[in-house]
């Protein structure tokens, strides 16, 4: 079949064409002069923001670095995949990235379900890796889904859990408020924190009751069933993890019916601008955590490095954008105490390390021991309409925070 | 058939295994192992749907579901009992052609367009039923924690150049086998089938007995691509079962050709191929994939290699082609 | 499953009325989409998987124009008009070329555009979510109507819905148009036949069908979130829809459409945990016991 001239050489030409594939990495891994980081993502579909503004933040850290001199002396090359948000496409994305790009250094900025599957193929391939979007307690609270090499920048459910549930109960009882409804995404994140919040606002007041729940799809363009639900049962307040353009369709969707002049809302994630700037009128009765604002922490560093995101791409930094500069952040420091640039020896000083944050408590913020970070500013308020958008907020006691997550983390067999 | 032609097609077979068994020791590339790895997943799904659509004429909207079946029972026979590789990996076939043999039975009352929404509301209805069986499939966060024991005669599957030629051997095997059937007396009638039913039937062939035959014969070739599948995630995912999965199976054996017996093979190689270049330049993939499927559903209008075949092979050829 | 808060429900008038609108809303937007995907199926034979995108594109239109004008009528238009005009260029540059061609090929096209406007969106609109907020004259409280919690602004969609649903049936029984294309999802051959342009046929069919997925969408924007991708959702459960009322038939798409609203909304209270899988079940029994829907025929 192929024994003419033109076929002949078009397979000789396939053939070059396959060495070219294979021999490709070999010239990827080169240039050792430079220092590949892998950054992964979801730059497609519904919540593409994550993808860009966690870029966003990298190339601003990355530039900062490269300025002044580079990781450990080392220039860095970011090179940026969408996994599309797919579990199995994030797990090859980082093979990928690891095996044919010649990347050292991985940074995941996947949400939870891909931040597992990219956390198996940390374990095979041994790289250093920084969750930065997942905020699952368990990918690294469980020692047995723990990695020697994979951290997070993230932050963690349960530390969001103690301090909503504290400031959620001491509001409740100053207006009297003891009937709760709940209303979170159904998937296991919605699921699992939401009833962590549930036990830790019991945990701080015990007379709360929740009489109704109702648990709409990811995604879901109407929420109207799921508010009619809610009116029917007559709570005094309501908790809810719904979030990004979720969390915006359900307000606007609320306000149609009057629900906010009827209950209390209580939601960790109304406190990011692009919610607050999707939700055009925002009504009062509303609670949120910090999740990333330029007036909290308060300070002029925080204050800079926000007006600096906003001025370089001319929209507002989100949660995932801080988590990700700290990561970066992180990586500073550990090649600087290691050495060098070397994954391996950064994996073993990370650790413990405490680095100097914008967005720290008391500037700083600190990778424990068990590979997750504490001292991040957390706080809680109340949203208003225009900027600042969060009033009167309540810092979380990082204290406190520590002790109720040994607790929880006792109750769990973790430790 | 020819008596010939299986052991012809059992030697091109084996020459291809040993091309691709000592490609790893010549040349050190992990993206080119993962990529036979994934491609002897997806080529499996894709030739095992032109069972379906190619052979017999039914278009199936759902044929991911299988694929998907396949992984997550092999997933949890491996994570929840203490059963070795190859046994696990039998009864995941097992299991997933009793549900095709269901599944089938019901949908191949129905022709034409109807079949193929059947087996889509089906596929749904398999996708849905995971994500809420949270305590058995770990919903939408899927079967985490990797899977255990991964030796098989022996040989460990963790180490990711014995999977790659594990996925080789399971691939050629699996081809052959597929091309075994079509060419068997059973695919001649298959093909009796789709071309005519009525007659097919008057012609002594039980229409129903022969389509739910292949329906599940097909089901358990998808369940081997997932089953290879899970072990390349280390895992099960919901998006394993999900809808999309069936499109990208039906986008590769468009494009590699519905006339041609590898032309799957060679339309799921183009697509992961594609997959991983446009991801890699840019992170408009959408755009950039679109474009391309434009310009092939537009330009091309049939599968490469069906195109390429109709160049190269002499007219006397095509027609005796066309005719079949 | 909570059997006794829906006979709690359903006993009471004030839950009856909030839930049965919730429901109608529901139901009556995902009709307008559905409407077009029927049409387009009754006369072409074609399943647009690309109808998702029409109703995204409608509200992103919507959401320029009002952002430019102020009015949310002239938001509505914008995304009815601009859709329509979408609709003939898709079947006239992509779908008429493979008219007559394997099913798939079709498909391929669908997949294709919808893969492409979904960029296309993130490009021109940006990756993150947007409102269109509420137009000033509807930021009113919401009525009570038997105890019950109505929206006005709920009441003028249902309203517009319904309309449309009356001319939409209208024009098919009393116009010629209607009448044509009534008559080529029975017998295209025969049409054509007949002399009459299906070229103009098939473009207006795709119009009609881009334009009422592009009003859903504007007329929706001030309540939900739009993001890239918006229209998947939206377009499976037309797809739902589409084929438990029966391929082509207008009126069952209505009816279909209804329903599964009323099941969402009751199902919330009922059963909220198995609302998916039982429609899902309802259509592979619909498809194995009358395979052409509902409402229905049998296409030859």
């Amino acid at each position: 079949m192929f024994d003419n001239g033109t076929s002949s050489l078009r397979r000789r030409t396939l053939l070059a064409g396959a060495a070219g594939i294979l021999a490709a990495p070999r010239i990827a891994r080169a240039q050792q002069g430079t220092i590949k980081i892998g950054m992964q993502s979801i730059m497609s579909g519904a919540i593409a923001l994550v993808g860009t503004s966690s870029r966003n933040a990298a190339q601003i850290e990355v530039e900062r670095i490269n300025a002044a001199g580079g990781l450990g002396g080392r220039k860095i090359e970011l090179v940026v995949r969408d996994s599309k948000g797919q579990p199995q496409e994030a797990a090859r994305v980082a093979r990928e990235l690891v095996n044919s790009d010649g990347c050292e250094i991985l940074l995941d900025a996947e949400a939870s379900s891909g931040s597992f599957a990219v956390q198996e193929v940390v374990r095979d391939l041994g790289v250093l890796c920084i969750h930065t979007v997942s905020e699952t307690s368990s990918l690294t609270a469980d020692p047995k889904i723990r990695v020697a090499t994979a951290f997070r920048s993230a932050r963690q459910g349960v530390h969001d859990a103690i301090v909503g549930g504290g400031y959620t109960a001491k509001t409740a009882k100053a207006k009297g408020m003891t009937r709760f409804a709940t209303c979170s995404p159904d998937y296991a994140y919605g699921r699992d924190t939401t009833k962590q919040y549930v036990e830790f606002i019991k945990h701080f007041a015990p007379d709360i009751e929740f009489i109704t729940e109702a648990w709409p799809k990811l995604g879901q363009p109407d929420f109207t069933d799921s508010i009619t639900k809610i009116i029917q049962a007559k709570p005094q307040a309501m908790f809810s993890l719904l979030y990004a353009g979720d969390l915006s369709s359900f307000v606007n969707q609320g306000n149609v019916y009057a629900l906010f002049a009827k209950l209390a809302m209580f939601n960790p994630n109304l406190g990011d601008y692009p919610v607050l700037n999707a939700i055009k009128q925002m009504p009062p009765g509303c609670y949120s955590g910090t999740r990333y604002l330029e007036n909290f922490p308060d300070t002029p560093a925080n204050k800079a490095w926000g007006e600096a995101y906003r001025k370089r791409f001319n929209e507002y930094p989100t949660n995932w954008s801080w988590e990700m500069a700290t990561a970066i952040g992180f990586l500073e420091a550990a090649a600087k105490k290691g050495g060098a640039a070397d994954g391996k020896k950064m994996a073993q000083v990370l650790p413990g390390l405490a680095i100097d944050s914008p967005f720290g408590v008391n500037g700083k913020i600190t990778m424990r021991d068990d590979h997750t970070i504490v001292d991040y500013a957390i706080g809680w308020g109340e949203t208003i309409a225009k900027t600042p958008f969060i009033v009167d907020i309540q810092a979380g006691d990082w204290g406190q925070i520590v002790e109720l997550e040994t607790e929880w983390k006792k109750q769990n067999g973790y430790v | 058939m020819r008596a010939g032609s299986f052991s012809r097609d059992a030697a091109i077979g084996l020459a291809a295994l040993l091309v691709l068994a000592v490609i790893p020791l010549a040349v050190h590339s992990p993206f080119f192992t993962d990529l036979i790895i994934r491609l002897s997943a997806m080529g499996l799904l894709a030739t095992s749907l032109n069972l379906l659509v190619g052979a017999t004429g039914l278009v199936s909207f759902g044929h991911g579901m299988f694929y998907g079946l396949g992984a997550y029972a092999f997933a949890l026979l491996m994570q929840k009992t203490a059963m070795p590789l190859w046994e696990a990996a039998l009864l995941s076939l097992v299991i997933t052609s009793v549900v095709a043999a269901g599944v089938g039975a019901i949908c191949i009352r129905l022709r034409t367009i109807y079949f193929a929404f059947v087996t889509l509301a089906m596929q749904m209805l398999l996708h849905s039923i995971v994500l809420s069986w949270v305590t058995l499939t770990g919903g939408d966060q899927g079967l985490r924690g990797g899977i255990p024991r991964r030796f098989i005669f022996g040989v460990d599957l963790a180490d990711q150049r014995n999977l790659y030629w594990a996925s080789a051997v399971v691939l050629i095997l699996g081809l052959l086998a597929m091309r075994h059937i079509t060419a068997s007396p059973f695919g001649v009638s298959l093909r009796m089938v789709r071309d005519n039913e009525t007659r097919a039937a008057f012609l002594g062939i039980e229409v129903w007995r022969a389509k739910l035959t292949v329906f599940v014969l097909a089901g358990s070739f998808a369940a081997l691509g997932g089953i290879v599948a899970s072990l390349f995630v280390s895992g099960a995912y919901p998006e394993l079962v999900d809808w999309p999965l069936s499109g990208q199976a039906i986008f590769a054996i468009m494009l590699g050709g519905i006339g041609t017996f590898l032309g799957p093979l060679v339309g799921s190689a183009i697509l992961l191929g594609l997959n991983d270049l446009v991801t890699r330049e840019t992170e408009y993939y959408g755009l950039a994939l679109g474009i391309i499927i434009l310009l092939f559903a537009l330009g091309f209008r049939r599968g490469v290699t069906d195109f390429v075949l109709r160049r190269l092979r002499p007219p006397r050829v095509l027609a005796d082609v066309e005719r079949r | 499953m909570d059997l006794n808060a829906l006979g709690g429900c359903l006993s009471s008038a004030a839950c009856l009325v909030t839930q049965g609108t919730s429901g109608l809303i529901v139901g009556l937007l995902l009709f307008m989409v559905a409407a077009g995907l029927t049409l387009i199926f009754g006369v072409l034979k074609i399943v647009n998987f690309a109808h998702g995108t029409f109703y995204m594109l409608g509200a992103y239109v919507a959401l320029s124009a009002y952002q430019f004008t102020g009015s949310y009528v002239a938001a509505i238009a914008a995304g009815c008009l601009g859709m329509g005009i979408f609709g003939i260029a898709f079947e006239r540059f992509l779908i008429s070329r493979v008219y007559g061609t394997d099913v798939l090929m079709q498909l391929l096209i669908c997949y294709a555009v919808v893969l492409i406007f979904d960029d296309v969106v993130k490009i021109v609109w940006g990756a993150d979510f947007q409102s269109m907020g509420m137009p000033p004259a509807f930021q009113v409280p919401p009525l009570f109507i038997a105890g019950g919690v109505v929206p006005p602004f709920y009441l003028l969609l249902i309203g517009v819905a319904l309309t449309i649903a009356l001319l939409l049936g209208l024009a098919l029984s009393v116009t010629r148009a209607g009448k044509i294309v009534r008559a080529a999802a029975q017998n295209p051959e025969m049409v054509s036949v007949l002399g009459i342009n299906t070229t103009l046929l098939y473009a207006l069919v795709f119009a009609i069908g881009g334009a009422l997925a592009g009003l859903a969408g504007g007329l929706a924007a001030p309540v939900r979130s739009l993001t890239p991708g918006m229209g998947f959702s939206v377009l499976i459960e037309s797809f739902i829809v589409t084929v438990i009322g029966g391929m082509g038939s207008i009126l069952g798409a209505l009816i279909a459409a209804v329903v599964l609203g009323l099941i969402r909304s009751f199902g919330t209270i009922g059963f909220p945990l198995f609302t998916d899988e039982l429609i899902y079940v309802f259509m592979i029994a619909i498809l194995v016991i009358k395979p052409t829907g509902l409402f229905g025929r049998e296409i030859v």
